[in-house]
């Protein structure tokens, strides 16, 4: 069995997409024999040719649009927002255009936006951003955002196939820094599902992203300190998401953390806290905490990014102080 | 062309495509009469804008285009609806918020498409739906078709960065679409002179590498001949170009809008060149259309219109419990 890293798990997902699907398509900047800024596209032109893989001018709005446009004409789009932070210049498209369509008109619109996302290396504030809760306020979008290979692989094949707008995130530190042995064939990952992916007793940590990594290595280590065992729930999917699994690791645990990379206030941990609170109230022995990032831009020094960026440690004293309320 | 050439090619179309642009203005003109009547008597639930004085534009080019071609109509263009074959029943049930509407009352006015007939339905958004079409029209061309798109839009979508982007992108991948400018001199109440610096709006085709054509957006006749030859161009070259229609707005922007910023010549002035009235003096003159098919058409819509309305005022509004029902679709 191959090991691949997430970054290969997106592209293998794309390449049997594109071997199975004549309407697939993907487009965005630099994408083609270039290969994408991360590369995750690379030989993907060469496959496929350059009707189906093509490079675009710097235009988030043309690329958004024209997608929305194919997808209703019997393509189904996969574009690249080069960052998702350069995706705010054409916001509008998923909002107004994408989200609303099928409401609207009834018409589908299945296309998909892979947008690199998360800090970690020296980004700074424009490239380094985490916007999902952005996304996941828009009725209409799904909101999916991977941990592992194999799940990048298997949703990023559920999500082209959906027949919704499906805004995929890919978390940039994690393209290179994550590796799986996994089967050569796979099984699409379907949407709205978490897993648990480290069981425990003591308390859940909901998380998502390059956290759920941080927050694996966090139940490590209060498991070899403290002898807590710490469950670890990767949402997978944000926009529908799993209820059904929170609740139930939230009843197996009575302690709530919920990690996540990006901002604090309204981020998505006030959404899934805000559950917590709605339907499993009856069930805590301690509040519902947050790990997140400060409400302030993505710092560049690596001191600053270190303050900012939520990380094991800080989940892991999250944690002890949880578990001694 | 000498008048002579022009007479000849004008008679080629025959009278049955001159009679469905005529159809299709006076559809709309009586059409959007009888709405902006019901605004002002507090029978229509939100706004009304209307395309009156513009009709010429959506009917002419239409009726130049076939079966596979796309449209993004913007807010002044009900004749490019019913040009592609959209029933005046609709536009009623859709300002009328029914659940029979093209959006079941999920949206209004002018928000409303027929994929049918390969028409998208417009967002708010100006300038949002031109790379919608550029999308649309190489998703067709991809799937075979040798489809051609026109994207209308007003001269202050313009100013927006969607209109540089899609025009640039139509530009680059040789897409066969016209971005249609309807200059009608103001946007809302901003006119041209705050609006942009260049002479004419087709001039900024020479910064993207594509050609602009100027055309007079009240000639009808004039602008289904053109709009022939432009369309048959860019099936046998596809490529990208702008084409700006001199028009004005007859009403407000919408009809809350008294418009009293236009000035009155510039009105009378345009009043002189109904677009309606002009196509029909023209086609009789040259012998094309008799009077009486005119009369008898202009009292056909008349009667379609009446019985439209009065059909969409006894159809259901939508039942609140479908609220939630299709913000995605299934799987």
């Amino acid at each position: 069995m191959p090991e691949i890293t997430y970054l290969e798990g997106i592209r293998l997902g794309l390449q049997r997409l594109m071997r199975e699907r004549p309407e697939v398509v993907l487009y965005g900047e630099d994408v083609g024999a270039f290969g994408g800024a991360f590369k995750v596209t690379l030989g993907l032109q060469e496959e496929f040719g350059k009707d189906r893989v093509f490079d675009t001018p710097i235009s988030e709005s043309a690329i958004l649009g024209s997608a929305v446009g194919m997808a209703t004409q019997g393509l189904r789009p996969v574009v690249e927002l080069q960052f998702v932070d350069f995706g705010m210049t054409a916001v509008h498209h998923l909002l107004n255009n994408a989200a609303t369509t099928h409401y609207r008109t009834g018409i589908p619109v299945p296309m998909t936006v892979r947008a690199p996302c998360g800090g970690g290396f020296g980004g700074g504030p424009f490239h380094s951003e985490e916007l999902e809760s952005l996304f996941c306020l828009m009725p209409g979008l799904k909101v999916v955002y991977p941990a592992f290979p194999s799940d990048a692989r298997g949703l990023i094949y559920s999500s082209v196939m959906d027949p919704n707008p499906v805004v995929f995130l890919e978390n940039k530190y994690l393209y290179r820094h994550v590796k799986e042995i996994v089967p050569q064939s796979f099984e699409p990952v379907p949407l709205g599902a978490a897993r648990v992916c480290r069981a425990g007793r003591d308390a859940v940590v909901l998380t998502y992203g390059a956290m759920v990594h941080e927050a694996l290595r966090a139940a490590e280590q209060l498991a070899s300190d403290g002898g807590y065992e710490v469950m670890v729930v990767d949402l997978r999917t944000l926009k529908p998401y799993d209820a059904d699994t929170v609740l139930t690791a939230v009843a197996a645990t009575n302690r709530v953390l919920i990690a996540h990379e990006g901002w604090r206030t309204n981020g998505f941990g006030a959404e899934l806290s805000a559950l917590v609170a709605d339907r499993a109230f009856h069930l805590l022995d301690a509040p519902v905490r947050r790990v997140a990032a400060p409400d302030v831009p993505v710092p560049f020094a690596p001191e600053l990014e270190n303050a900012y960026r939520p990380n094991a440690d800080k989940i892991a004293t999250a944690l002890l102080e949880l578990m001694e309320y | 062309m000498s008048k002579k050439a022009a007479k000849a090619e004008v008679g080629a179309v025959g009278k049955a495509a001159w009679l469905a642009i005529m159809r299709s203005m006076m559809l709309a003109r009586l059409a959007e009469e009888r709405l902006v009547r019901l605004y002002h008597q507090g029978k229509i639930f939100g706004g009304v804008y209307t395309g009156i004085g513009q009709e010429a534009i959506g009917a002419a080019t239409t009726a130049a285009c076939g079966e596979h071609d796309l449209f993004t109509p913007c807010i002044r263009n009900m004749t490019v609806h019913l040009g592609r074959g959209e029933c005046v029943l609709n536009v009623f049930r859709q300002y009328l918020g029914r659940a029979t509407g093209p959006t079941r009352g999920r949206d209004g006015n002018v928000h409303y498409g027929n994929m049918k007939n390969g028409v998208y339905a417009m967002i708010s958004h100006l300038g949002a739906m031109l790379p919608v079409l550029v999308g649309g029209v190489m998703a067709r061309r991809r799937r075979g078709m040798d489809t051609v798109g026109i994207a209308y839009i007003g001269d202050g979508a313009t100013s927006t960065g969607d209109f540089h982007e899609a025009v640039n992108f139509a530009a680059v991948n040789d897409v066969p679409v016209i971005f249609l400018i309807e200059n009608n001199k103001y946007a809302y109440s901003t006119p041209n002179s705050d609006q942009f610096r260049c002479k004419r709006l087709a001039d900024r085709a020479a910064g993207y590498g594509i050609e602009g054509v100027c055309a007079d957006g009240n000639d009808a006749v004039g602008l289904h001949l053109l709009t022939r030859e432009l369309v048959a161009g860019l099936r046998a070259k596809p490529r990208a170009m702008l084409m700006e229609c001199d028009t004005l707005r007859m009403r407000g922007h919408g009809e809350h809008d008294d418009a009293s910023y236009v000035p009155r010549e510039l009105v009378e002035e345009y009043a002189k060149r109904d677009p309606i009235r002009a196509a029909w003096e023209r086609l009789m003159k040259e012998g094309v259309v008799p009077r009486e098919a005119l009369d008898q058409l202009e009292r056909a819509c008349r009667e379609e219109v009446d019985r439209a309305y009065h059909q969409a005022l006894n159809e259901p509004p939508p039942d609140p419990a479908t609220l939630l029902d299709g913000v995605y679709a299934d799987a």
